[in-house]
């Protein structure tokens, strides 16, 4: 097991965010992460990374016990995340935002110095299909474009746990495909995948297993199908009409 | 073969800069001194300040500790002025990591009010020191015979090392720009939690950057104590130095190697030219000046020079004029 998080817990003050959560992320596999918006789920990828302290539990990456450690060091473990809302550094050019991730990622990049890690950086870009806009500043990206960027300063770290989260939000319909084509190869690849999502459509394309949060608790976890046919999470998330319309779906015969 | 033209770009304007000491009178070479001491103070403040993006208002609190080290040890230890120097600067820079490793934990006006306290805290340290620092009533070094550690150097020495001073602290910025240390400055500055998550350790990072920024700041206060041979405790703390260190970056461009010379210069040069001509007043001008060029600058000069869609009336219209 690459990652795993062992009844992990969050507190702020009288709001329970996150509780008792267990979960294993293996190489060449996918956890998908859904649930209503507050239900816990930003706040367990921010517990997995160190950017929240867990008020209990432990989180650990190949056995090591790296519970509550600075974001760096569980970036050096191999652990690479997106936010939710991009964050791009403005003011430097889109190659320059990889070029941190790569000087940065391993901890042993920046002897290498800056010249090396352009070409590395260059290369990241291409696998993410943003190449041509390697010198474009951040804030000229479209939506899709500065996803793609988050994805590439994280896959730029060289990874073997990514966690993403919410990388297809705003994303039009015809660009979720090709993201979507990404995501499995990075699967393929041997990567450790955790995606947090509210394109059900796309969680039952990709996922492996899928885990259900719900007030901060863990409402179900199994596949796709089983999962989105619970009747709770129905009625916690996806709603009756949802579930209505999935099934007249299914149901229709296939030509 | 682009790479290189910044350097020789940096080394002309130092040949100029020992070309142009030829020409000035003795008080034009003094005020030169002076724009010089503020062109390396400026780009001090900036490593911290500019690239980092942690405005530190307690900036005169290294200068008056180098400063003060520096005539404590020349006229306790009868240390040379030459050794002086840089214990100064390790006496600032280990300082300021010592503080900066809580207090860059604050953001934004939390850590500007912080480092305005070490400021005001290490003035009063010094001024109720008498017995090692002259207390208020300021100290002495002795700059001539035998009881002199080093002679005074003399308006052209002064003139030379803070040229040199200058040149030195725009070298240490503009390697820094380039090198990976940049990256994680300003990575920092943009959005710190991201540049956590890319790997970079935002601590060390911070406190080596605020170490550095203090110690050229503290060599740049030992050479300004030895001009002045006897320093107080508001001289040499005084909050102006700071503001004008800050005034100076963001009119010429923070996070930029040239912002802070443009900004020093520029501050620097006006400034002498009012007080010349502006008996009544020079100050209030100087101040409406600097205000006028925020508002018309809002990113500084160098910003002004880089971007091609700046509009005059765009930046006086944001402020409803």
């Amino acid at each position: 097991m690459t990652l795993s998080a062992r009844n992990l817990s969050r507190r702020f003050g009288g709001l329970t965010a996150l509780a008792g959560v267990d979960l294993d992320l293996a190489p060449g596999r996918l956890l998908g992460v859904i649930g209503p918006n507050g239900a816990g789920k930003s706040t367990l990828i921010n517990l997995l990374t160190g950017h929240v302290k867990p008020t209990t539990g432990r989180v650990l990456v190949d056995g090591r016990d790296l519970t509550g450690a600075r974001p760096w060091r569980i970036a050096h473990a191999g652990v690479a995340r997106t936010f939710q809302i991009v964050k791009p550094f403005r003011g430097m050019t889109v190659v320059d935002n990889v070029i941190v991730a790569v000087l940065f990622g391993t901890g042993q990049a920046v002897r290498a110095g800056t010249r090396a890690a352009r070409q590395s950086a260059l290369e990241v870009l291409d696998r993410v299909g943003l190449a041509d806009r390697a010198g474009a500043n951040p804030a000229e990206l479209s939506v899709a474009d500065a996803h793609r960027l988050e994805l590439a300063k994280a896959l730029a770290l060289r990874p073997r746990v990514l966690l993403l989260d919410e990388v297809l939000a705003g994303l039009r319909p015809a660009e979720i495909g090709p993201a979507l084509a990404l995501i499995d190869r990075l699967r393929a690849d041997g990567l450790a995948l955790l995606m947090v999502e509210h394109v059900v459509r796309a969680i039952a394309a990709v996922s492996d297993e899928v885990l259900v949060l719900h007030h901060g608790e863990v409402l179900t976890r199994g596949t796709a199908g089983d999962v989105l046919a619970d009747e709770r999470v129905i009625a916690a998330y996806l709603g009756a009409r949802y579930a209505a319309r999935s099934r007249a779906a299914s149901e229709v015969p296939h030509e | 073969m682009r790479r290189l033209m910044p350097w020789a770009a940096g080394l002309l304007a130092l040949v100029a800069g020992f070309v142009l000491q030829t020409q000035l009178y003795t008080g034009q070479e003094r005020t030169v001194s002076t724009i010089l001491m503020f062109v390396g103070l400026a780009a001090a403040w900036n490593l911290i300040g500019g690239y980092t993006g942690y405005a530190s208002f307690g900036q005169v609190g290294f200068f008056g500790l180098g400063g003060y080290t520096t005539v404590v040890v020349m006229v306790h230890a009868h240390l040379s002025f030459w050794l002086a120097l840089p214990v100064a600067a390790v006496v600032a820079g280990v300082f300021a990591a010592a503080v900066g490793w809580p207090l860059l934990r604050l953001r934004g006006h939390y850590f500007a009010v912080a480092t305005l306290g070490v400021a005001e805290g290490l003035r009063e340290v010094v001024t109720n020191l008498p017995g090692v620092t002259g207390g208020g009533a300021g100290i002495t070094i002795p700059t001539v015979g035998p009881a002199a550690p080093t002679p005074w150097l003399g308006n052209d020495g002064f003139y030379v090392l803070f040229l040199l001073l200058a040149a030195g602290v725009v070298g240490v910025a503009a390697l820094i720009a380039t090198t990976p240390a940049g990256y994680a400055l300003r990575a920092i500055h943009q959005d710190e939690e991201a540049a956590g998550a890319m790997g970079v350790n935002t601590t060390v990072a911070k406190t080596l950057a605020f170490a550095v920024s203090a110690a050229l700041t503290g060599a740049i206060g030992a050479a300004y104590a030895f001009q002045q041979v006897t320093i107080f405790p508001e001289r040499l703390f005084d909050v102006d130095i700071t503001v004008l260190m800050v005034v100076m970056v963001v009119l010429g461009g923070s996070g930029t190697v040239a912002g802070p010379i443009l900004g020093a210069v520029a501050v620097g040069a006006a400034s002498e030219w009012l007080r010349q001509h502006l008996a009544v007043g020079h100050t209030l001008v100087l101040g409406a000046l600097i205000i006028l060029a925020v508002i018309l600058l809002p990113q500084g000069f160098t910003s002004y020079v880089s971007s091609r869609q700046y509009s005059l009336l765009e930046n006086v219209r944001r402020y409803r004029l």
